[in-house]
């Protein structure tokens, strides 16, 4: 028993620092790409279908459906393992070298993208046709009801999907650890292979994504009742 | 002034409006009447070009549009700054506040300062009766109150023309009478409004001119005072069935 709490006490903050050296800046510097992936595709998806839209529309009907049905754990090893072989003469002679971290965040970004897109497209549409008909009729471009009207309340209603794609992406990031990042979940796995004492250092690593994503769930709690505030509570 | 020749619109093969000619002249109100159905929305949203119709020509002031071409965005926003839009069920901006609701307009279109618009947004919720009530959210608002809100917002942008429709249906007769009791007033300062109501009392209050639409054409075009002698047998009974909807109205409540 006193050597298991050893263990716990030792282990533990080399776990925390890789977490706070890969694992948090992976997941947070995916999501913030992936949001921007995610809006571009919502917008693009939701634009009339006309001229080189439908083109534009066409590519993010196709990323969307690629990211979505295909494994996670494929996309990494293909971007990271594959893309090497991917010799294309003129463009990429020695084919496309990635290195763990840039091919990590290319991944995790384009998945969770494709996943948030359809959570903004679907927020965007909840959103009453009067709310564009009335910033319209002030005279505002589409432009503008998008970004002053539109968008600030689809965030509203969007925030509990897209936190739980959040923190599905904090936990999918412990994939990064089978293309040589030394996050969290790398970390417990090298310690159990000198300690031998793997049920202890799993069950360590997934109590501390467990601390992680409950943070998380309470940021998630906060910021749900900072931008409700407009709406009527619910008696 | 606002012009209207030979407008059409039809939503797949039903035609929502037929022929229309029609005058609506500055500093009057135009009130424009008629069953459920017949055309009347899509008459004054194709006066700020919400809706589109196919063919016709609009003269705002020396400004004309064909309906069978293509309308430029620049053109759109040009006439929707000169027009402002009161909606049945308010579409007020939820995330904002009362008096933000007003100063959005002024300040993300007319590009005035904070400090003005602010100034402006306040004098015009005094003007509706509700200046306690700025920083609250539309959701904190009756649904008069809110309605009053929208008649400000649209009147922050120093319209032209001002279009209504429908503004007191949804509410109950206590409410509507404080929104309509600031419209009598708008009216008596001889903004330029044209007005679709079911509410033929205040039709004969505030209009200068009636326009009676079925079936997407215009079936009368006169002063209140014609209308309501009742040229046309239609007409007649038209008014007969209001009358009759207020009478069982009463008798449920
Ligand atoms: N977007 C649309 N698509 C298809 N049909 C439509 C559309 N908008 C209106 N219509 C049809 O056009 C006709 C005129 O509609 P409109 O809304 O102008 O009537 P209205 O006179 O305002 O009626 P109400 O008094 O009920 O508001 C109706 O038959 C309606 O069903
Ligand atoms: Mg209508």
């Amino acid at each position: 028993m006193n050597s298991i709490w050893h263990i716990i006490v030792t282990s533990t903050p080399q776990i925390v620092a890789a977490g706070l050296k890969y694992t948090i800046p992976i997941a947070i510097i995916s999501f913030i790409l992936g949001l921007i992936f995610a809006i571009l595709t919502a917008l693009i998806k939701l634009s009339p279908r006309h001229g080189w839209f439908s083109i534009l529309k066409a590519i993010a009907y196709f990323y969307v459906w690629l990211f979505r049905s295909t494994p996670l754990l494929v996309q990494l090893f293909i971007v990271y393992f594959g893309l090497p072989y991917l010799k294309i003469s003129g463009i990429f002679p020695n084919g496309i070298q990635l290195d763990p971290w840039t091919a990590g965040i290319a991944t995790f970004s384009l998945n969770t993208g494709a996943y948030c897109a359809e959570t903004i497209r679907a927020s965007i549409l909840s959103i009453p046709q009067g709310q564009w008909e009335a910033a319209y009729s002030i005279g505002m471009t589409k432009t503008q009801v998008l970004r002053r009207i539109i968008l600030p309340q689809a965030a509203r209603v969007s925030l509990p999907p897209l936190s739980n794609s959040f923190i599905s992406l904090v936990k999918d990031t412990s994939l990064a650890a089978s293309i040589t990042i030394i996050e969290m979940f790398e970390v417990s796995q090298q310690i159990a292979a000198q300690n031998y004492q793997p049920l202890v250092m799993y069950a360590l690593v997934a109590a501390l994504y467990a601390v992680l994503c409950s943070i998380l769930s309470w940021l998630q709690g906060y910021l749900e009742k900072r931008t409700s505030r407009y709406i009527k509570p619910i008696n | 002034m606002i012009k209207l020749e030979n407008v059409n619109k039809t939503f797949g093969d039903h035609p929502a409006l037929a022929d229309i000619n029609t005058e609506f002249k500055e500093h009057q109100t135009t009130v424009i009447v008629g069953p459920s159905g017949s055309g009347k929305s899509t008459l004054l949203r194709s006066l700020n070009l919400l809706e589109h119709p196919e063919s016709g020509q609009y003269h705002f002031d020396d400004e004309t549009i064909d309906f069978s071409k293509p309308i430029t965005s620049k053109t759109v926003l040009e006439l929707r700054r000169k027009t402002g839009m009161v909606f049945q069920d308010y579409n007020l901006f939820p995330h904002l506040t009362v008096v933000k609701n007003v100063m959005e307009g002024p300040i993300q279109v007319l590009k005035q300062s904070s400090a003005d618009a602010k100034k402006t947004a306040l004098d015009l919720l005094d003007k509706v009766g509700l200046a306690d009530k700025a920083e609250s959210f539309p959701s904190q608002l009756s649904g008069g109150q809110q309605q009053r809100v929208a008649i400000a917002r649209s009147l922050a942008m120093n319209p032209e023309y001002i279009l209504l429709d429908e503004p007191t249906s949804a509410l109950d007769p206590e409410l509507e009478a404080g929104v309509l009791r600031v419209l009598l007033e708008l009216a008596q300062e001889k903004d330029s409004m044209i007005i679709v109501t079911h509410n033929l009392e205040f039709a004969r209050a505030v209009a200068d001119k009636i326009l009676f639409v079925e079936n997407g054409k215009i079936l009368f075009d006169g002063t209140p005072a014609e209308f309501f002698k009742q040229p046309t047998q239609r007409i007649a009974d038209f008014l007969a069935a209001m009358t009759f909807t207020t009478i069982s109205d009463k008798a449920e409540s």
